[in-house]
C-alpha cells in the first residue's frame, strides 16, 4: 500500500544529478496502523516508500508523514544496494518534518551533506530529488517557483505554515526528498494535489520551516511551533476603521477571539485592533513587510521558539498601546489534528466501548449523530472543553446479554458514571474500577441512564472477551 | 420550502371494496355520482427564505375535498399552505367554485374549505367518520378520473400507530395503507373509506414501497371538534419524552415491580406536565386509567395498541385535565395534569413559517433574520449537513437553550454596497447586540438600530470576527440605492 502524499516526477538527466547522488537515500518504511473500531487490534501491516537526504551532524531530513506510525525503517544510499535500518530521531508532526538517523557506522562515509539555503524567487527554476512511482531509481524534476504563501500541512491537517508552490508534475514518493537550487536545499518535497483536482501545483517545506525545526530540537527536545492563539480580521470597511479610531493609513486587523490556554490570554481582549508586531507595521490585510516580501503577520511568530517574546502595537478603545506576549506554549488544542505513533485510547467495560472523539476518530467512524458533530465541531469556539475536556464517545457495542438494551445509546457522549462528572477517560476508567451494585450511566442530553449490574457485568466479562477475541480492556 | 410536496402517485383500483360508492353505470347519471368529493386546484407561492422579500414561483397542486356533515369541505393542510388561490370543481359537471380556508391546523395537516358559492356543496352527500380498524383492514383510496369517474384502489391497513405528520413531525395517531396507486390527475390529498364511511385523508405515498401514510379519523374528529369552538385549540401536548422500560437492569435498579410503565426522560420547561409536577425518571404507569406498557402503549377500543399520547393529544383536548398514575422512588402518585396546546410564540427556531412572510430586516445592507426550520431547509435534502452548521445545532437543540433565550436573530447574508466594503464575506452569523443592546428579536433590531453609537452601527456578533460597525449616517443616506440597486420591495418586514 502506497501511502506517501503525491509527488513529481518528470523526466530526468539534469546537471545537479550527480554530486546530488551523494546526499540522496531511499527510505522504505513498513507501518502499522491502529484501527478505531477495534483499537484492541495492533492493526494492519502496509509499507510505503519516500526519500531524504543527508544533513549534518550524520542525520538524515525527510517528511513526518514518511515515518509516522512506522515500525521498521531502512535506508539506502544511491551505489550501496544495501538497506540499513535507521531510526527516528525527531519528528514534528506541526510541519510534517523527521530527522533520522542510521546506527551502522560506516552508512555516512562517503555522503555528503546538504546545506540550506534561502527562499527561492519567484519564477527561479529549481530540481526535485526523489524516488517517485515509475520506477525504483533515483528520479530528478525540474519546475520554477509559482507562489509562496500560507498553507494547511496536510499531514496535520490544522496547522498551516509558510509553503513554497512549483509547478512540477507530480507523483507519490517524491515526499521527504531535497529541492535544490544551485547546490543548495530550498526545500522539502511534501504534498501537493492530485491531477483530477489541479495539474502541476506541488508544494514543498521552505528552508525557514526546516531550519526552525532543526534549532527547536537543538536542545534534544522537540517543543514544536509556539502560537498566539488568537483569530483576527482584516479591516477593510471605512465605518468600521473610523469606528474603531484608526487612521485611513490602512493598517491594522481586528481581533475576534483570544484562546483559553493560549499565549496571549490574558493580555490581548477581543475587539483590539492589531498594528504592529515586532514593531513591522501590520497592513489591513494582515501581511506584513518581510524579507522583500510581504507574508502573514503569523510568519512572524512562526520563527520564534518557546520561551521568547512576541510585542504587539495595539489599539484598544482607540487609545495606543503596547503589548509583549511571552510566547509559552503552542496552539492549545489538538483535537482537530490527525495524531500519529499513538495507540487508540479506549475503554471496554461489559461490551460497551468508549473512546476520547479526535480527528483519527471522527475519520474512522464519519459519525452523523448531530450532538456528537457539534461537540466536536465547535469544541473551541463554544468551549466544550469546559465541560468535557475529553468527549468520550459510546462507539461500539459487542453484543452480549448485559448489553442487551443499549444498543439506542450508540454514538452518545458520556457526561456521568454513578453521579459523577466524566471529563477524561481515566475518569471512567476509575469509576468502573470501584466495586459498585449498580453502574448508572447516563449520557449527554436527555435520555434514561443505561444501568449495568456488577454481577451481570462480571459474568458478561470473560464470554465478552473471549467471543470478540478482545485482548485489551483498556488504553487509558 | 415550506411544504414538503410528498409525490403521489394514484391508483386504479380493480375491484370495488364494499362501500356506497356507486359504480359507474353504462348510462350518465349524474345524481346518482359520487357526491362526497370535489377536485381542489390550489395554486400557492412559497416565500423565499434566503431572499426573505420575494416569493418563489407559484406551483397548482390538485387534490380532493371530501364533504363532512354539516357542510365542512377537507383537505390537508399541506394542499392549501402558502395559496394564492383556491378553486373547486365538480368531477361530473366541471362546475366551478372560489374558495377559502375556514380553518387550518398545520400540526395535524387538515384544513376545512368555503367555497364562495354558498350552493355549491348543496345536493353533496358527507361521509361520516369510521370508529375503528384493525391492521389487515381493507380500506378504499379514491380518485378522480380526467372524465370526473371516480377510479378506486383497495389497500390493506397494514399499521394504526402515532407517527410523525410532516410540517410539525407532532406524532399523532397514523394509518399506513399498503396499496398499488397510480399517478392520476396529479392529486395528492385523497380519500380512504372503508364501509362507506371515512377511514382517513391520505397525506403522502411513497411509490417504491407502495404505501400510503393516511391521517386517521381521531385526528380528523379532533381537528373538526376544535375548529367548531369560537375559539380553535388544537392540539395538546403533555410535553414530556421517555423511553422503553423493557431492560431489566434499569426495573431492578429504580426498584419498579409493577408491570409495564415509561421512563421520563425530559420534561419540557413551561408545559403541561412540567406545571403537574412531573419530574425527570418519574414512571408513567397508566394515563385516564389506560394501562401504560414498557413501551407506551395503551390498549385503545377502537384502534387497538398504540402510544398514549394518543389520549394526551387527540381523545382529550387544551383545557381537559387528565390523570397520570407515576411511579416516583417506590411510591405510587396520581398527578392530574392540564394539557395545554403549545404556544407557538414561544418556539425559539420555529418547524414550519406557513402563511406568512418571513420576518427581516435590512441595515445598510445586513440583512438580518430570524431563524427557523425553514431558511435551514433551503439547503436542500441533505440540509442538516450542508446548512451552516450552527444554526443547524441552534435549532436541533433549542430546547436546551435558556428559556428567556428570545428568538435567535443573525445575519443571514450582507449584500455588497460600498457602506459594507470588506464584509461580503460574512454569512450565517448569530447577532449579540446592536449599539449595545441585547438582541431577541429582529423587533430589537429595529429599536436598537434608532439609537446609533457615536454615529455608527455597532454590531456585535457571538462569534468571529465579532463586531461589524455601519455608518449610520450613510447608511440612512443610501436607502433608496440599495433598495434601487436590488430591487428591494422594502427594508424591512415585521
Amino acid at each position: 500500500m502506497f501511502r506517501l502524499l503525491i509527488f513529481a516526477v518528470i523526466a530526468a538527466g539534469i546537471a545537479e544529478g550527480a554530486p546530488v547522488a551523494k546526499s540522496l537515500v531511499r527510505i522504505e518504511a513498513t507501518f502499522q496502523e491502529p484501527t478505531y473500531k477495534a483499537p484492541w487490534n495492533p492493526g494492519e501491516v502496509s509499507g510505503g516508500v519516500g526519500a531524504g537526504f543527508v544533513i549534518s551532524g550524520n542525520r538524515i531530513m525527510t517528511n513526518a508523514h514518511v515515518v509516522s506510525n512506522a515500525k521498521f525503517l531502512t535506508v539506502s544510499k544511491e551505489g550501496d544496494p544495501r538497506p540499513y535500518p535507521a531510526k527516528v530521531l525527531y519528528v514534528a508532526h506541526d510541519c510534517d518534518l523527521a530527522v533520522l538517523t542510521v546506527e551502522e557506522p560506516g552508512f555516512f562515509k562517503g555522503t555528503d551533506a546538504l546545506e540550506f539555503g534561502g527562499i527561492p524567487e519567484i519564477e527561479s527554476t529549481v530540481s526535485v530529488y526523489g524516488y517517485p512511482i515509475g520506477g525504483s531509481r533515483l528520479s530528478v524534476t525540474q519546475g520554477i517557483v509559482s507562489r509562496i504563501d500560507f498553507q494547511t500541512y496536510s499531514h496535520s491537517g490544522m496547522d498551516s505554515h509558510l509553503t513554497i508552490q512549483i509547478d512540477a508534475a507530480i507523483n507519490p514518493g517524491n515526499s521527504g526528498g531535497p529541492v535544490l537550487q544551485g547546490g543548495k536545499v530550498v526545500g522539502v518535497a511534501f504534498q501537493g494535489y492530485s491531477g483530477d483536482v489541479a495539474q502541476n501545483v506541488g508544494y514543498m517545506i521552505p528552508t525557514p520551516v526546516a531550519k526552525r525545526f532543526l534549532k527547536d530540537i537543538g536542545d534534544g527536545h522537540y517543543d514544536r511551533y509556539v502560537d498566539l492563539a488568537l483569530s483576527y480580521k482584516a479591516l477593510f470597511n471605512p465605518a468600521a476603521r473610523r469606528a474603531l479610531g484608526l487612521k485611513d493609513n490602512d493598517r491594522g486587523v481586528l481581533v475576534g477571539s483570544v484562546y483559553e490556554g493560549g499565549s496571549s490570554e490574558g493580555i490581548v481582549k477581543p475587539g483590539d485592533v492589531l498594528m504592529a508586531i515586532d514593531g513591522l507595521p501590520i497592513s489591513s490585510d494582515a501581511t506584513i513587510p518581510m524579507d522583500k516580501d510581504s507574508v502573514q503577520l503569523a510568519e512572524v511568530v512562526e520563527r520564534k521558539f518557546k520561551g521568547d517574546t512576541v510585542t504587539l502595537d495595539v489599539l484598544r478603545d482607540s487609545k495606543p498601546l503596547q503589548l509583549q506576549i511571552p510566547l509559552n506554549g503552542p496552539w492549545p488544542f489538538t483535537l482537530h489534528g490527525n495524531a500519529y505513533d499513538e495507540d487508540p485510547r479506549f475503554i471496554l467495560f461489559a461490551g460497551l466501548l468508549f473512546q476520547p472523539v479526535d480527528q483519527n476518530w471522527m475519520t474512522e467512524y464519519q459519525p452523523d449523530d448531530l450532538r456528537l458533530r457539534y461537540m466536536f465541531d465547535f469544541f473551541i469556539e463554544d468551549k466544550i472543553y469546559r465541560e468535557h475536556p475529553e468527549i468520550i464517545v459510546l462507539s461500539g457495542i459487542l453484543a452480549d446479554p448485559v448489553n442487551a438494551y443499549a444498543a439506542d445509546f450508540r454514538n452518545g457522549i458520556l457526561d456521568e458514571i454513578n453521579g459523577r462528572k466524566i471529563l477524561k477517560l481515566a475518569d471512567a476508567a476509575e469509576e468502573f474500577a470501584k466495586p459498585a451494585e449498580y453502574y448508572v450511566i447516563k449520557m449527554a442530553g436527555s435520555g434514561r441512564p443505561i444501568v449495568l449490574e456488577r454481577k451481570a457485568v462480571e459474568d458478561a466479562r470473560q464470554r465478552i472477551l473471549s467471543r470478540y477475541g478482545v485482548t485489551k480492556e483498556q488504553n487509558l | 420550502m415550506i411544504v414538503r410536496i410528498l409525490p403521489l402517485f394514484l391508483a386504479l383500483c380493480l375491484p370495488a371494496a364494499a362501500g356506497v360508492i356507486p359504480q359507474p353505470k353504462n348510462k350518465p347519471d349524474p345524481a346518482s355520482k359520487i357526491l362526497s368529493v370535489v377536485r381542489v386546484n390550489a395554486t400557492s407561492q412559497v416565500y423565499d427564505f434566503v431572499r426573505p422579500w420575494a416569493k418563489k414561483p407559484p406551483v397548482t397542486k390538485r387534490g380532493l375535498g371530501t364533504l363532512l356533515e354539516g357542510g365542512r369541505l377537507l383537505v390537508t393542510a399541506e394542499l392549501v399552505a402558502n395559496h394564492t388561490f383556491i378553486e373547486l370543481e365538480k368531477a361530473a359537471t366541471a362546475e366551478k367554485s372560489s374558495a377559502e380556508v375556514e380553518r387550518v391546523d398545520y400540526e395535524c395537516n387538515l384544513a376545512i374549505l368555503k367555497p364562495a358559492d354558498p350552493a355549491f356543496l348543496e345536493g353533496m352527500k358527507p361521509f361520516a367518520l369510521d370508529s375503528g380498524a384493525r391492521v389487515g383492514d381493507r380500506a378504499t383510496i379514491l380518485q378522480l378520473e380526467p372524465n370526473g369517474e371516480i377510479a378506486q384502489t383497495l389497500g390493506t391497513v397494514t399499521s394504526i400507530s402515532v407517527g410523525g405528520y410532516p410540517l410539525d413531525n407532532m406524532g399523532l395517531l397514523l394509518f399506513r395503507l399498503s396499496a398499488p396507486m397510480q399517478q392520476r390527475d396529479g392529486s395528492f390529498t385523497l380519500p380512504a373509506v372503508r364501509d362507506g364511511k371515512l377511514l382517513g385523508l391520505l397525506m403522502r405515498y411513497d411509490a417504491r414501497s407502495q404505501t400510503a401514510d393516511i391521517i386517521s379519523t381521531p385526528v380528523i374528529a379532533h381537528f373538526l371538534k376544535e375548529a367548531a369552538k369560537p375559539s380553535y385549540g388544537g392540539f395538546a401536548r403533555a410535553g414530556l419524552a421517555f423511553a422503553s422500560t423493557r431492560d431489566p437492569q434499569l426495573r431492578r435498579y429504580i426498584g419498579l415491580n409493577e408491570a409495564g410503565g415509561v421512563y421520563v426522560t425530559e420534561v419540557m420547561k413551561g408545559g403541561a406536565a412540567e406545571k403537574a409536577g412531573l419530574k425527570k425518571a418519574d414512571v408513567i404507569l397508566a394515563v385516564d386509567g389506560h394501562a401504560v406498557d414498557q413501551d407506551g402503549n395503551y390498549e385503545d377500543p377502537g384502534w387497538g395498541r398504540i402510544a398514549f399520547s394518543h389520549l394526551s393529544n387527540t381523545i382529550f383536548h387544551p383545557g381537559d385535565t387528565v390523570p397520570f398514575r407515576v411511579f416516583r422512588e417506590g411510591n405510587i402518585l396520581e398527578i392530574p395534569v392540564k394539557l395545554e396546546a403549545r404556544d407557538r410564540s414561544k418556539i425559539i427556531s420555529e418547524s414550519y413559517v406557513v402563511d406568512r412572510a418571513p420576518r427581516y430586516v435590512i441595515l445598510g445592507g445586513v440583512v438580518f433574520m430570524e431563524l427557523s426550520r425553514p431558511y435551514l431547509q433551503e439547503w436542500g435534502g441533505e440540509w442538516m449537513k450542508n446548512a451552516p452548521q450552527r444554526l443547524v445545532f441552534l435549532d436541533a437543540f433549542q430546547n436546551e437553550l435558556p428559556k428567556d433565550r428570545g428568538k435567535i436573530v443573525f445575519i443571514s447574508q450582507i449584500l455588497p454596497t460600498p457602506d459594507t466594503l470588506g464584509y461580503d464575506e460574512l454569512d450565517n452569523l448569530v447577532v449579540a447586540r446592536v449599539n449595545g443592546k441585547e438582541i431577541r428579536c429582529l423587533d430589537d433590531v429595529v429599536t436598537a438600530a434608532k439609537s446609533p453609537v457615536d454615529g455608527f452601527q455597532k454590531i456585535e456578533l457571538d462569534e468571529d470576527p465579532g463586531l461589524i460597525f455601519l455608518d449610520a449616517a450613510a447608511i440612512e443616506a443610501n436607502r433608496d440605492v440599495l433598495m434601487r440597486k436590488y430591487s428591494l420591495p422594502a427594508l424591512q418586514r415585521l
